[in-house]
C-alpha cells in the first residue's frame, strides 16, 4: 500500500523526471526493436533478390551414358521443383558465314539444343535482339564475328562429321552465359570457365538431327543438362535458404546415384547473399548499437539528474524511520514502473517504426527470432531502468549518510577512469586496431566461395567503438579541465552574456563541473552519433548511386548491339529534351588482344564527365582527371585492365597491337595503340578486362564513326526521360534504354544490395529525436533540479536577465562544447567506418559525403530545443518559486 | 522628516481557502526595529515575503514610498535573511555573501570592499573559501545574515535569524545586527519565537490567528504604534499597490 502511495505521489509530483526516464527507456527499446525489424526485412529482401536474380536455379548435368529420360523423372519428382527441361550441348569445331563477298570463320563454339517452351519457362535466359524468336538463333557476339544477320546461312563444323548448314532466324543475347556454360561439378574455388565466344541455339529437333549421332561416339563432344526452376518459397534468412537449397541439391544427387550432377546457381547466389547478410549484421553493429547505447546513456543521465532530489527524499525517509530495505523497495517499484512502461511503449514504437520504415511489424526474420528479439529488447528496457534507477538508489540508501545526502556539488576526486587516463588509452587502442585493419586491406568479411562457414573480423569494429567511447570520455576530460582551469577564459567569454556576473556564473559552473561535463559528454555522444550516422548514410547513398551509374552508365543510357550504332540524329534530339543536361556518345566495339576478345569503349575523354560520373577509383595509378588527360593527350592512347598489363607485360607508353573490325571489309585488322594507364571500372563496362580509348581514333582507323551507346545526364526524372528517349528511338532500333532508378532497384553489388533507405530514415529520425531530447531534456531537467538555487537567487533580487545568464552560459557551454567535440569525433568515426567498410563499396568513395541539409536542420532543431528549454527555465525562474521560498 | 519605508492596508494572503494573513494594516518607517512574533504557521514568514516584495498579497495594498516600485527593492534596498540554509551550493561563502553586490551591478572592488569587513566581523574568514555543504548550520546562518547586510539595505527582514545558533553566538550576532541598523538607520523586522530576542527590539508586532496586531501586547516599554496612527503620521493615503 505504501509503495502504491509512493508511486502515485511520484506520478503526481515528479511527472517530468519520470516521463524523461520512461522516454529514455522507450527510445532504447524502440531502437533495438526497430533494428530487429530492419534485420528481418533486409535479410528477407536479400534472399528474395538473390532468388530473383537467378533464372535457372539448377543445371543438372546428365552423366555420360545415363538415361536422360529417367534422370528427368527423378528431377521432376524432387521436392520444390517447379519446372525442368532438357537442354543439349554440343561443341562445334568452328563456324563460318559468307556475307558481302567475304567469308568469316570463327574458332570453336557451342551449339545448344533447346526444347520448345524454354524461353517461357526461363524468362531472361535469352534476350531477343533482332529477327525471329524461334528457329536458329545466333549469339550477338557470334553474329558480329560472322557478320551474320537474320537470313544468313552459317556453317557449323562438327567433330568427325561433315558440317551442317543452317539459316539464322534471329540474333540474341545470353545474359546468363556464365552460368549457362559453367563446368558443372568443378570443385569450389576453381577458376571460372569463360563462356564461349561463339554460340548457336537450335531447336531441340534440329539439334538432334545435327548432333544426336555424336552421342554414340566415344569421347563425344555432347552432353545433356536439365535446367530446373525451383519454388520461390525460401527461408527468409539467406544463410538458412542457402543451407536448404544446398541440402536439396545434394539429396537429388544421392537420388540420381551418379547419373547426374547439380550445378547449383541458386545456392551460389545465396552464398553471396549470406555474406551480405553478415554485412547487414555489421551495419546493425555500427549504426544501431551506438544509438541504443546513447539512448541508454541519456536515460542514465535523466535518472542521475534527479539524484540530488532522491538523496534528499531518502534522507527524509530515513529521518522518519524508514529502513534502507524499505527505501530500496520503493526505488525498485519506481524502476519497475519505468522499465515496464518504457519497454511496452518502446516495442509499440518499434512495431510502428518498422511498419513505416521497412513495411514489417515483426522483429526478426522468423517467428522464433521475432519473439526472442522482442523479448530481448523489452528486457533490455527493464534492465536499463533497474540499472539507472534502482542501483544508484540502493547504493545511496546503504552507503550515504544523511549529511552526505545534502551534498549537491561535492569536491570529490575525478572518476577512476579519468585518473587512469582510460580515454587516451582507448583512443590509442582504436588507432592501433585501425592501423592493423588498414594493413590487412580492411578485410572484414571472409567468405570463401562454396565454403559453408563465413567469418567476420569483429575485432576490426573495435576501432570505431573504441574511438567513439574514447572521444566521448575525452570530451568529458576537456570540459572538466576547461571548467577547472579555464575559469578566467570562460569568464571573459561569458562577459557579453552575463556582464558583471560573468565571474559568479563561471564560478558556479566550475563547481558544478562534474554535472556539466556529464551533460557535455552526452551532447558530444549524441552529436557524434548523429553526424557519423548521417555522413555514413550519405556516403552510402552516394556510392550506391555511383554503383548504379557504373552499371547503367549514366542517368539514362541507350545502347545498341547493331554495328551501325545508334542513329546519329538521336544525340541532338535527346539533348533538346527538357531536363536533359548533357549527352555523350560512346562507342562499344570489340578488340582482340592476342586471342582474347575484349570490349572496347571509345570516348571523348575531354567531355565524357559531363554526362557520367568518372570516379578516381575507376583508375589505378592516378586520379580520373590525370588519366583522362593522358588519354586525351595522345590520339592512339588506350587504357587497359590490370590483368592485361600483367598478361602482356605492358609498360606505360608501350605499344600494344589490337585487332579491330574495319567497316570496309568487316574483317579484323591490326591497329596500333599506346598504353597510358590502367582502368579498373568504367560506365557500362563489364567486370572483367576491357579497353578505353579515344572514339575519334577508332572512327579514323576502322572507318566507322558509329556510336553504340548514349550516356545522358538529366536533371529531371530519369524514368520519364528514358521513356522519351525510347519514343525517339522507336521500337525498330533494337536499342535498349535503361534509367538509373530502375537500375538501382535491380542490380547493385555487395553491401549496396541492402536497402538502407529504411534504416537511414529510422536512424536519422532517432538521431534527431535523441539530439533534441539530449539537448532540451538535460538542460531542462538540470535546471529544474536547481529550482531552489534559482528561487534563492531571485529572492535575493536577481533580474530576469541575470537569471538568464546562469541558464544560457550553462546551455552554451554544454551544447556548443558538446556539439563541436561531437562533430569532430563524428567525422572521425565516419572516416573510420567508411574505411573499414571499403570492401563493400564498389568503387570505394573518393571522400566522405556530408549531408549539409540534414545537419543544418538538425542543428536548427537542436538550437530551437535548447532555446525553448532555456526560455522555459528562465521564465519559470523569473518569479521566485514560492513553494521553495516558503521552506527557507 | 522620517521616511515611510513600507505602508500597507488590508493585506490578505490566502492559499486556496486557507488565509495566512488577514486584513493586515501597518507602516514601517526608517529606523524602526520590530519584533514579529507569533506561533508557527501564523503567517509571519508570509508577511515578511510580501514586505520584501518577493510575494504578492491576495488582496489589499502595499507600497514602499521611500524605496520605490516593488521590482527595484532587492537587492539594494530590501534584504532578507532566511531561517533555513539558503546559500547557493556552487558558490563559496565569500561569493555567496558578495552575490547581492554583484546582482546590484557592483564589480570586484565593490564586492571585496563590502564583504571584507562583514566576513571579518562575523568570524567567517576561515570558511570564506568553503562551499555551503562544507560548513555548519550556524556558520551558514551567519553567512546568510552577512549576505543580507552586504548592500547596506534600508529595510532588513530577518526570519528566525538565530534559530540555528547557540545563545552566545546568537547574542553576538544580534548585537552586530543592532549596531549595523543603528549605524545605517535601516529598519529591521525580525520574525522570532525567541522572547529574549524579541524583547531587545523596541517595537513588537504579533500574528495571532493570522491577524497582525501592531499594538503593544506586553508590558515591555516599547514604542508601539497602531497601523492607523502610523498611517496618519505618514500623512497620505496609500496609493500604490504591489
Amino acid at each position: 500500500m505504501f509503495v502504491l502511495t509512493w508511486l502515485t505521489g511520484l506520478l503526481r509530483t515528479r511527472t517530468l523526471r519520470l516521463a524523461g526516464t520512461v522516454i529514455g527507456v522507450t527510445m532504447t527499446v524502440a531502437l533495438l526493436g526497430s533494428l530487429g525489424a530492419f534485420f528481418a526485412a533486409s535479410k528477407a529482401q536479400m534472399t528474395r533478390q538473390a532468388a530473383a536474380g537467378i533464372v535457372v536455379d539448377w543445371q543438372v548435368q546428365v552423366a555420360p551414358g545415363a538415361d536422360v529420360g529417367s534422370v528427368g523423372r527423378v528431377i521432376a519428382s524432387a521436392p520444390g521443383v517447379l519446372r525442368s527441361l532438357p537442354v543439349s550441348y554440343a561443341s562445334a569445331t568452328g563456324l563460318s558465314a559468307t556475307a558481302g563477298g567475304t567469308t568469316q570463320t570463327t574458332g570453336a563454339g557451342e551449339v545448344l539444343g533447346l526444347p520448345a517452351g524454354y524461353s517461357a519457362a526461363f524468362p531472361g535466359e535469352i534476350r531477343y535482339l533482332t529477327g525471329a524468336r524461334t528457329g536458329v538463333l545466333l549469339a550477338q557476339q557470334t553474329a558480329a564475328n560472322l557478320h551474320a544477320s537474320p537470313g544468313t546461312t552459317i556453317v557449323i563444323g562438327r567433330p568427325g562429321l561433315p558440317p551442317v548448314h543452317v539459316v539464322v532466324r534471329g540474333i540474341v543475347d545470353l545474359p546468363a552465359a556464365d552460368s549457362m556454360f559453367q563446368a558443372v561439378g568443378s570443385p569450389p574455388g576453381s577458376s571460372l570457365q569463360a563462356p564461349p565466344d561463339n554460340v548457336v541455339l537450335l531447336p531441340q529437333a534440329l539439334w538432334q538431327q545435327s548432333f544426336g549421332l555424336l552421342g554414340a561416339k566415344p569421347l563425344a563432344a555432347v552432353h545433356s543438362q536439365y535446367h530446373v526452376k525451383l519454388s520461390s518459397a525460401l527461408a527468409p534468412d539467406p544463410a538458412t535458404a542457402y543451407a536448404d537449397v544446398t541440402g536439396r541439391a545434394k539429396n537429388l544427387e544421392v537420388k540420381l546415384a551418379g547419373a547426374g550432377l547439380v550445378g547449383n546457381n541458386l545456392a551460389a547466389q545465396l552464398d553471396a547473399a549470406r555474406k551480405d547478410a553478415l554485412y547487414a549484421q555489421l551495419l546493425f553493429l555500427f549504426l544501431g548499437i551506438p544509438g541504443a547505447v546513447l539512448a541508454a546513456a541519456l536515460t542514465a543521465m535523466i535518472a542521475a539528474s534527479g539524484g540530488e532530489r532522491r538523496r534528499r527524499e531518502q534522507a527524509l525517509l530515513r529521518i522518519r524511520g524508514a529502513t534502507p530495505r524499505q527505501i530500496v523497495r520503493l526505488a525498485a517499484a519506481e524502476a519497475l514502473l519505468v522499465g515496464i512502461l518504457g519497454a511496452g511503449l518502446g516495442l509499440l514504437g518499434a512495431a510502428l517504426a518498422g511498419r513505416l520504415a521497412f513495411g514489417v511489424t515483426r522483429f526478426g526474420a522468423t517467428t522464433g527470432q521475432a519473439i526472442v528479439w522482442g523479448l530481448l529488447a523489452g528486457l533490455t528496457g527493464v534492465v536499463l531502468a533497474v540499472v539507472t534507477e534502482l542501483v544508484p538508489a540502493a547504493r545511496d540508501a546503504r552507503k550515504i549518510s544523511v549529511r552526505q545526502a545534502r551534498e549537491v556539488v561535492g569536491r570529490g576526486r575525478s572518476p577512476l577512469w579519468a585518473r587512469l587516463y582510460v580515454d587516451l588509452w582507448l583512443l590509442a587502442a582504436a588507432g592501433v586496431v585501425f592501423w592493423r585493419s588498414a594493413q590487412s586491406g580492411y578485410q572484414v568479411v571472409l567468405a570463401p566461395e562454396g565454403v559453408a562457414t563465413i567469418s567476420v573480423s569483429y575485432s576490426t569494429f573495435l576501432a570505431p567503438l573504441l574511438l567513439w567511447i574514447g572521444a566521448a570520455l575525452l570530451s568529458w576530460r576537456l570540459a572538466h579541465a576547461a571548467l577547472d582551469r579555464g575559469r578566467e577564459v570562460l569568464a571573459k567569454a561569458f562577459t557579453p552574456l552575463a556582464g558583471g556576473l560573468a565571474g559568479v556564473v563561471t564560478a558556479s559552473m566550475s563547481r558544478q563541473r562534474r554535472l556539466l561535463s556529464r551533460g557535455l559528454l552526452i551532447m558530444a555522444l549524441t552529436a557524434s552519433f548523429a553526424v557519423s550516422t548521417a555522413i555514413f548514410n550519405q556516403t552510402y547513398a552516394a556510392q550506391s548511386r555511383v554503383d548504379a551509374q557504373l552499371t547503367n552508365g549514366s542517368d539514362v543510357t541507350a545502347a545498341t548491339t547493331a554495328e551501325s550504332g545508334l542513329p546519329p540524329r538521336i544525340f541532338p534530339a535527346v539533348k533538346s529534351i527538357p531536363g536533359v543536361q548533357a549527352v555523350q556518345p560512346m562507342m562499344h566495339r570489340f578488340a582482340y588482344v592476342g586471342n582474347d576478345l575484349q570490349d572496347m569503349f571509345g570516348i571523348n575523354p575531354r567531355t565524357i564527365q559531363s554526362a557520367t560520373a568518372v570516379s578516381d577509383a575507376f583508375f589505378q595509378g592516378g586520379n580520373a582527371r590525370s588519366v583522362l588527360a593522358a588519354l586525351a593527350a595522345r590520339p592512339d592512347a588506350v587504357l587497359v585492365s590490370d590483368e592485361t598489363v600483367r598478361d602482356y607485360q605492358l609498360a606505360p607508353g608501350g605499344l600494344i597491337r589490337l585487332r579491330l573490325q574495319f567497316a570496309g571489309d568487316h574483317a579484323y585488322h591490326v591497329v596500333p595503340f599506346h598504353y597510358v594507364g590502367i582502368v579498373r571500372e568504367f560506365p557500362t563496362a563489364p567486370r572483367d578486362s576491357f579497353f578505353v580509348t579515344n572514339a575519334a581514333y577508332i572512327a579514323r582507323m576502322t572507318g566507322s564513326p558509329a556510336y553504340q551507346v548514349m550516356l545522358t545526364k538529366v536533371s529531371g526524372s530519369p524514368p520519364a526521360i528514358a521513356a522519351q528517349v525510347r519514343h525517339l528511338l522507336g521500337p525498330a532500333s533494337g536499342a535498349v534504354v535503361q534509367d538509373i532508378h530502375s537500375q538501382l532497384k535491380i542490380t547493385l553489388s555487395g553491401l549496396t544490395t541492402i536497402d538502407l533507405s529504411g534504416l537511414t530514415r529510422l536512424e536519422l529520425t532517432f538521431a534527431f529525436i535523441l539530439a533534441v531530447a539530449a539537448s532540451s531534456l538535460i538542460l531542462l531537467l538540470g535546471l529544474i533540479e536547481r529550482r531552489r538555487m534559482f528561487a534563492i537567487t531571485s529572492a535575493l533580487g536577481a533580474k530576469t536577465r541575470q537569471l538568464g545568464s546562469f541558464v544560457w552560459a550553462e546551455a552554451l557551454f554544454v551544447t556548443v562544447g558538446g556539439v563541436v567535440l561531437g562533430i569532430a569525433s563524428g567525422w572521425g568515426l565516419s572516416y573510420v567506418i567508411v574505411k573499414i567498410l571499403t570492401g563493400v563499396f564498389d568503387p570505394p568513395p573518393p571522400h566522405l559525403f556530408i549531408p549539409w541539409v540534414y545537419l543544418a536542420s538538425l542543428a536548427a532543431v537542436t538550437a530551437g530545443a535548447i532555446v525553448w528549454a532555456g526560455v522555459g527555465a528562465v521564465r519559470s525562474a523569473r518569479k521566485p518559486a514560492m513553494d521553495i521560498i516558503r521552506d527557507l | 522628516m522620517t521616511d515611510v519605508l513600507v505602508r500597507a492596508r488590508g493585506l490578505t494572503k490566502a492559499f486556496g481557502q486557507v488565509a495566512a494573513i488577514a486584513d493586515a494594516t501597518f507602516t514601517v518607517i526608517e529606523g524602526d526595529q520590530i519584533a514579529l512574533v507569533g506561533p508557527s504557521g501564523s503567517g509571519k514568514s508570509s508577511l515578511l515575503h510580501i514586505i520584501a516584495g518577493i510575494d504578492q498579497p491576495t488582496d489589499g495594498i502595499i507600497e514602499w514610498p521611500a524605496l520605490g516600485p516593488a521590482d527595484t527593492l532587492r537587492p539594494a534596498q530590501v534584504a532578507v535573511a532566511f531561517q533555513a540554509p539558503s546559500l547557493l551550493p556552487p558558490l563559496t561563502v565569500a561569493e555567496n555573501i558578495a552575490l547581492p553586490v554583484r546582482l546590484a551591478g557592483g564589480g570586484d572592488k565593490a564586492a571585496a570592499a563590502a564583504t571584507g569587513p562583514l566576513i571579518e566581523r562575523l568570524g567567517l574568514s576561515d570558511i570564506a573559501a568553503k562551499l555551503p555543504e562544507e560548513i555548519s548550520g550556524g556558520q551558514a546562518q551567519r553567512a546568510g545574515i552577512a549576505r543580507a547586510l552586504v548592500t547596506a539595505p534600508r529595510l532588513i527582514l530577518a526570519d528566525e535569524p538565530t534559530g540555528q545558533l547557540d545563545s552566545a553566538t546568537a547574542a553576538d550576532l544580534m548585537d552586530f545586527l543592532f549596531e549595523h541598523v543603528d549605524l545605517t538607520y535601516a529598519a529591521l523586522i525580525v520574525a522570532t519565537h525567541d522572547v529574549g530576542l524579541a524583547g531587545r527590539l523596541p517595537l513588537r508586532w504579533q500574528m495571532l490567528d493570522h491577524r497582525l496586531q501592531t499594538e503593544a501586547f506586553t508590558g515591555v516599554p516599547a514604542v508601539t504604534r497602531t497601523g492607523a496612527e502610523t498611517a496618519a503620521q505618514a500623512g497620505a493615503e496609500p496609493t500604490c499597490s504591489s
